[in-house]
């Protein structure tokens, strides 16, 4: 099915394990790992405290000042009674007009707004790169010995993703420096607050790119020369690995800062830092914002790549060029799905994080004025898993044997499609007031059912259940399976999916019977449902291919056309999707800089329209994509030449 | 006879058919598990499917997909009662409409096949339809253009921000209450039989069972005219209003909040709403010039017992109470 199938079964085992370990980490461990650090915390705390003290008393027999004692607005004591710290700091100004600053052709917010997502953008473009190059490279060398001609095409295709990566690495520096002088020029005020606040914090994120550089310069242009030595090779992919660590705790430094702002903590209410600098990095959002933003960048980056190949597939010249884009499309999309299905699950524990911090946000959010905001957003989530299955069943027609498969195809498209339904209707519905009475209340009798989340859970769970079985049927697409218990694992399968399927089902109609509180429990049994799916059905799928003989080659290079436009829809809606989400989980602070402590005062504190937003995020999504293109067309400049020279040594790209 | 012709008059006669002589008979006045709409639908796409088994007859890809697509119209636009507003009939067909084209596109034949007819229909190899598609596409854009055009003096669609983020606090009768932790004095000894047993009946042996039928007094002197005597929302008045009253019942509204939400809700109604549900356009009074403190608690306390829900809590203490 794939280029060889060992190594992306290989692969996908790797994945798998390192989703599974992204989910179940946190849920296994956290409980008693917060216990232990929270009690080590307090601990550490209140030996600090009383060193604190004892100083105190010491200056005040001295005629010192005494040190002050304040409240922290979100850590609590075991008793649940507001963490005191020292205060360090000063308080939150009083923002007034001089604080901000502004151009007469723009508002300033609009300007910071266009100068952080595009930054963003690059960001999540450059963390994404160094991920796949070193999942790819890391097959490479595991299937150097077996099969060298395509080893080598994983090397290829590894090196040329790092070559544009370099190229957009400049640019995100760039656009950082942009947004950096955006801040200072037009928010002074607010940022020097922020710089106050995170000074240590800045200067560590600063030094981190000095090590994420180094560390890239030496993974790039060392490539060629490690190349051929196996003990260096594996040196060289231990690189990408500490790239792409580096590249992990630069985001989480970033990210401290927007989550101090959404849900604050480390300082009390008059926003003076409280003395501890862990509190203010790791508040309560922090977590949740990292974890989904690693899987978002995932999504982003194989869209980009898949979206870069397949302009090439489109345009390629000859039969051999469209065999390879057709297979780093395979390769783009197959991470892009891997990193989308475990994505909304992540959005949840986010969402359930900001409930938890303040009930007003997790109610302006999805009940409240951002609600239509969220209805948009379900569309274009609904458009991405319709991309990967078309994408999916388009590309079963080029694998020999998956006539098998194809007729389910249509039943797969149906059950999305009601799903989908499902899953954007909105609660509050908008209609004249004729309709209104046409229809006798505000909630539609039938339809009025899916508003709620219990239907939204159970729909999107059975969306990505039935992505997923498309994937496993793709899988054995090509595959004559010979294992004596064949029967036995395809019952199996069938069993585990229909089980699931009933059991989501169930959840969600239990979910109307009960409590508010309890209903929002039952996601997590969904969830577990559908990753059960995942993870069980592909384990069963894959040990059945043990022997199993082929029903013939992949023909790479003979995919469709619409097949491939659904990578671009894929790529661009994501592109904009992430635009939205970025603007509402900033948009959710409403009048504030920093929830609670730094009021927004300038002339931009209001919300947007919903379609002057569409307007800002269809802006930011072009202007995004024009810079790919240029930053893509830089990176082939250097590549040109280089495929002309080697094209006898570069392998044919694999026909099986 | 062209079998493609004849899969084209079973759908269309037999829709003809099905709507106009069988339709009235499974939407009686009283519905029942049988006779009702749905299972109509149903009996309808079960005929066609049996209808092209026995005559084997099997349509082209670019006739199913019209079926596909047109059977999802029949169904939001008849079928589903009652009516869903325009905006959402617009949503639902394009959601039905990029569902046709995935199940078109789904292989790279499948949408060979289908492109075929409206390929040679416009370079003229089907004279007969293009000549038609020639003369109905102007039409269509005249009379779609003639649509906009014409005057309508229907009121605007709103959209309306329903439950909107509650402040941090609020002050009734004197006293600032913050709605993150305020709880409902009354709910004490919850009993959690809500459905089991006649509250009236045993209202003297629990203390909570009292304050409920007292708030249900209060609900029933006070509430009822717009929200309704079984709490659905239509009462007698609620047809005049824009928008209509809350339906308690329903389990997008009071399930999902917290008792201090509906607590600052009844007190402040609608001229209490915040900037964010404009046009603030709800009737609802501000109970807290009428009622008493405690008797707006017994209100809420009987809204979630006569319904079933329990208030939205945040921790796992869940309602059990104080």
């Amino acid at each position: 099915m794939l280029g060889n199938n060992k190594h992306w079964i290989k692969a996908f085992s790797l994945g798998l394990i390192m989703a599974m370990a992204i989910y179940f980490t946190p849920g296994v461990t956290s409980d008693a790992i917060a216990k232990e650090a929270f009690a080590e915390q307090v601990f550490a705390e209140q030996a600090f405290a009383k060193e604190v003290l004892a100083e105190d008393d010491a200056a005040e027999g001295e005629g010192e000042t005494e040190v002050e004692w304040s409240q922290d607005v979100f850590y609590k004591d075991w008793e649940g009674n507001p963490l005191k710290g020292p205060v360090s700091g000063f308080p939150a100004p009083e923002l007034g007009p001089s604080d901000y600053n502004n151009y007469e052709f723009a508002p300033s917010r609009m300007l910071l707004w266009v100068a952080n997502q595009q930054h963003l953008y690059f960001g999540s473009f450059v963390l994404a790169v160094p991920i796949f190059c070193m999942l790819i490279e890391f097959i490479g060398i595991r299937s150097k010995e077996e099969d060298p001609i395509m080893s080598a095409k994983y090397d290829r295709l590894a090196h040329d993703l790092m070559k544009v990566s370099l190229t957009a690495y400049s640019w995100t520096a760039i656009l950082g420096g942009i947004l950096l002088f955006t801040f200072i020029t037009l928010f002074p005020g607010f940022f020097k607050y922020m710089a106050g606040i995170f000074r240590p914090v800045m200067h560590v994120y600063a030094l981190m790119f000095l090590a994420e550089s180094g560390v890239l310069y030496v993974y790039y242009y060392g490539w060629d020369r490690m190349k051929d030595d196996p003990f260096l090779k594996w040196i060289h992919c231990s690189l990408s690995v500490l790239l792409n660590l580096i590249g992990t705790v630069l985001m989480y430094l970033a990210n401290s800062w927007a989550t101090f702002m959404q849900a604050p903590g480390g300082i009390d209410s008059e926003g003076r830092f409280l003395g501890n600098i862990w509190h203010v990095i790791h508040s309560t959002l922090w977590n949740p914002v990292g974890v989904h933003r690693i899987l978002g960048n995932i999504v982003f980056g194989g869209g980009i790549v898949g979206a870069y190949a397949a302009y090439h597939y489109l345009t390629a010249k000859n039969e051999e060029e469209k065999a390879h884009y057709d297979w780093v499309c395979y390769v783009a999309m197959f991470i892009c799905i891997f990193g989308l299905i475990p994505l909304p699950f992540a959005g949840y524990w986010l969402m359930k994080e900001v409930y938890a911090f303040r009930q007003q946000m997790g109610i302006t959010l999805m009940g409240g004025i951002m609600a239509w905001l969220f209805i948009i957003q379900a569309v274009m989530i609904g458009l991405l898993f319709f991309a990967a299955n078309s994408y999916l069943h388009n590309g079963m027609s080029r694998v020999k044997g998956a006539h098998r498969y194809m007729k389910y195809c249509k039943y797969m498209v149906l059950l999305l499609i009601c799903c989908f339904t499902m899953w954007m209707t909105p609660h509050t519905i908008v209609m004249t007031p004729a309709e209104l009475k046409a229809m006798g209340g505000a909630q539609h009798p039938v339809i009025g059912h899916f508003g709620v989340m219990s239907a939204k859970n159970t729909a999107v769970n059975l969306m990505i259940t039935t992505t997923v079985l498309c994937f496993l049927l793709y899988q054995k697409a090509n595959k004559r399976i010979t294992v004596p218990w064949q029967t036995v694992g395809n019952c199996w399968i069938a069993a585990i999916f229909v089980g699931a399927a009933a059991n989501i089902i169930f959840l969600g109609v239990y979910g109307y019977f009960l409590p508010a509180n309890q209903r929002v429990g039952l996601s997590v049994p969904q969830v577990t449902t559908t990753l059960t799916t995942l993870f069980a059905g592909t384990a069963i799928n894959i040990s059945m291919f043990k022997d199993s003989e082929s029903y013939g080659e992949i023909q790479w290079g003979s995919q469709s056309k619409v097949g491939t436009y659904a990578i671009f829809l894929l790529a661009i809606s994501f592109t904009w999707l992430m635009g939205l989400m970025g603007y509402i989980r900033s948009a959710v602070r409403l009048f504030w800089h920093v929830t609670e402590v730094v009021r927004d005062n300038s002339v931009d504190a209001y919300t947007l329209t919903i379609g002057e937003a569409g307007k800002m995020l269809t802006f930011n999504t072009l202007f995004v994509w024009t810079q790919f293109v240029v930053v893509f067309w830089v990176g082939s400049l250097t590549g040109k030449k280089v495929v002309e020279k080697t094209a006898d040594a570069v392998p044919v790209p694999a026909q099986q | 006879m062209n079998k493609t012709l004849v899969s084209f008059l079973v759908f269309v006669v037999g829709l003809a058919v099905f709507h106009n002589a069988i339709f009235p008979i499974f939407t009686p006045k009283e519905v029942g598990w049988v006779l009702n709409r749905y299972v109509y639908f149903l009996v309808f796409i079960a005929y066609l499917i049996i209808t092209h088994l026995v005559l084997r007859l099997k349509a082209p890809i670019a006739l199913t997909a019209l079926y596909v697509w047109s059977l999802g119209f029949y169904f939001y636009k008849y079928v589903l009662f009652p009516p869903i507003p325009w905006t959402l009939f617009i949503t639902y067909m394009v959601m039905w409409s990029i569902g046709t084209f995935l199940f078109v596109s789904q292989d790279p034949e499948t949408f060979r096949a289908f492109r075929k007819p409206i390929v040679k229909t416009i370079v003229g190899e089907y004279k007969f339809a293009q000549i038609i598609v020639l003369i109905a596409m102007p039409l269509l854009v005249g009379f779609a253009t003639y649509n906009v055009i014409y005057p309508s003096y229907q009121e605007p669609v709103e959209l309306r921000t329903v439950h909107p983020a509650p402040p941090a606090t609020t002050k009734v009768h004197g006293k600032t209450y913050p709605l993150e932790s305020t709880n409902n004095p009354f709910r004490i000894d919850e009993q959690d039989n809500y459905k089991d047993s006649f509250p009236f009946l045993d209202a003297d042996k629990h203390e909570y069972m009292k304050y409920v039928t007292e708030g249900g007094t209060i609900f029933f002197q006070n509430c009822h005219y717009c929200h309704g005597d079984q709490l659905n929302g239509l009462g007698m008045f609620s047809h005049v209003f824009n928008p209509t009253p809350a339906n308690f019942i329903d389990p997008g509204t009071i399930a999902m909040l917290q008792e201090a939400f509906l607590f600052w809700r009844v007190a402040k109604g609608g001229p209490g709403l915040p900037n964010e549900s404009t046009p603030w356009s709800s009737a609802m009074p501000p109970w807290e010039e009428h009622l008493k403190t405690d008797e707006m608690w017994k209100v809420i306390l009987f809204e979630y017992w006569y319904t079933g829900w329990h208030p939205r809590t945040f921790g796992t203490e869940g309602s059990v109470g104080e």
